[in-house]
């Protein structure tokens, strides 16, 4: 959208923990920041008109479309892209349920799915599938049939609530 | 000509003196679903934006002695939220549910869903029923209208161009009452609206229908009231045939569009068959809150 004379404010942004500082055009959007500017490529760019969901990246914890989000309302706000999913080489256990349960097929609209499937679980742990479904409805693949998806979700679901509670029975373990 | 201006105010008041000064081309942005769209398919080409995302104080919503307010900036995720467990106002939850997808509802806020006035707009039915009432600043100070008078058109409300929408408020239903939103689309998830029907009833002890209100989204330049159906059900039991009959003249009140989603006759039909489901899901939530 942006032509060469606009003018360009200066904007930082807290992107998977670290601090970017970059100049942007009023309309340059959140998802041509990340791709263009500092490569992270993972956030996927295709409707461009929040229908699709592959550009979903996390603000604030809360799954948005990057693609309709502009880079100067993000000022001093936390985003998670999906390179920033892992911690420290290990996978998120949303990423090997996917892996574990074939929910990938050609793996374009993965990132987004995922952390759509991120910020459902965040706010409903432990979702019935009606909920998972419902939960990932902006996020569109043309592979898969979602099947395998959901039972990713439901899968990490189950993963990480019975990491949840093994960590509640250690805390309680060693106050005893 | 793309945005020269970019601005972030600081408060209600900065905002309004902004936008005095920057006249017409400056838009004011908030969740941007449907601006930021507009911009890039070329239909809007605002000279500058005035973001109001360090406008805390319009993000909250506030419940107590039976007045609700919402800020203009509350998301509709954050009305999904709030009214979850609350039968009487649970379809503002259904409402704000149907919008998009998640990621929409994130950002999206009830702000920018009314002063789009879309007539598919999702919240307005239901907000309708509530007998909202919008507060606006502009220069010369805050002013009150009803949500029924502010709405004009398809994308037209009274609000002058530096006028800001800060809060919506309306009435908690008193007593035995309850709300209730249905939508039908072509497919369940990330729609616009075929038709939208939205009612807020109130039972009196006797199980009379007592406070009727009824509405319509998407079924005429504007979501309306459907008066006539209302008078029709006022003061009496909600037996099957007088709630259809509530339907049909709510449907002869519609001037609805055939388009690429459903022709006109689909959508005149789908507003007798909707409106009186919502009507028995207000019972029905009536009905489980008693029990």
């Amino acid at each position: 959208m942006s032509q060469h004379s606009v003018t360009r404010y200066p904007v930082s942004l807290q992107i998977n923990g670290e601090r970017y500082d970059v100049d942007v055009a009023p309309d340059t959007s959140l998802l041509d920041v990340l791709r263009d500017e500092f490569g992270l490529t993972g956030t996927k760019a295709n409707c461009l008109e929040a229908e699709c969901g592959v550009c979903t990246v996390l603000l604030d914890g809360k799954a948005v479309n990057a693609c309709i989000t502009l880079a100067l309302q993000c000022q001093g706000r936390q985003i998670l892209t999906i390179e920033g999913l892992a911690h420290g080489g290990e996978l998120h256990p949303l990423q090997t349920a996917f892996i574990e349960c074939g929910a990938v097929q050609c793996g374009y609209c993965i990132p987004g799915m995922i952390l759509t499937a991120k910020s459902l679980l965040d706010t409903q742990p432990d979702p019935d599938e009606a909920a998972i479904r419902e939960g990932l409805a902006g996020t569109l693949c043309r592979c898969t049939g979602y099947q395998k998806i959901v039972d990713a979700v439901a899968h990490a679901a189950r993963q990480m609530n019975q990491q949840q509670s093994q960590i509640k029975t250690t805390t309680t373990g060693d106050r005893q | 000509m793309s945005v020269q201006g970019f601005h972030i105010p600081q408060d209600v008041a900065e905002t309004v003196a902004l936008a005095a000064r920057l006249g017409s081309e400056a838009y004011f942005i908030a969740g941007g679903t449907d601006l930021v769209i507009q911009m890039r398919r070329g239909r809007r080409k605002p000279g500058h934006l005035i973001s109001l995302q360090a406008l805390d104080g319009l993000k909250q919503i506030e419940s107590g002695a039976g007045l609700v307010s919402l800020g203009a900036l509350v998301t509709h995720k954050q009305i999904e939220t709030a009214f979850a467990a609350d039968p009487v106002l649970y379809g503002l939850v259904e409402s704000a549910q149907v919008v998009g997808g998640n990621q929409v509802r994130h950002a999206g806020t009830i702000g920018g869903n009314i002063c789009n006035a879309s007539p598919a707009a999702d919240l307005l039915p239901q907000l309708l029923t509530l007998d909202a009432e919008v507060v606006l600043t502009g220069g010369n100070g805050p002013r009150q209208a009803k949500l029924a008078d502010f709405l004009l058109g398809p994308g037209r409300t009274t609000r002058s161009a530096d006028e800001l929408l800060t809060h919506i408020r309306f009435r908690r239903p008193a007593g035995k009452a309850a709300t209730a939103f249905l939508k039908a689309g072509r497919r369940r998830a990330m729609e616009i609206s075929v038709i939208s029907v939205a009612a807020c009833i109130g039972l009196s002890p006797d199980g009379r229908l007592e406070d009727v209100r009824l509405a319509v989204g998407a079924a005429a330049p504007m979501a309306y009231r459907a008066h006539d159906a209302e008078i029709l059900l006022q003061g009496h039991k909600p037996d099957e045939d007088r709630l259809s009959r509530a339907g049909i003249l709510a449907a002869s009140a519609a001037v609805p569009i055939s388009d690429v989603r459903a022709s006109a006759e689909h959508r005149r039909r789908l507003v007798a068959a909707l409106l009186p489901r919502a009507i028995r899901q207000c019972l029905l939530r009536i009905e489980k809150a008693a029990q």
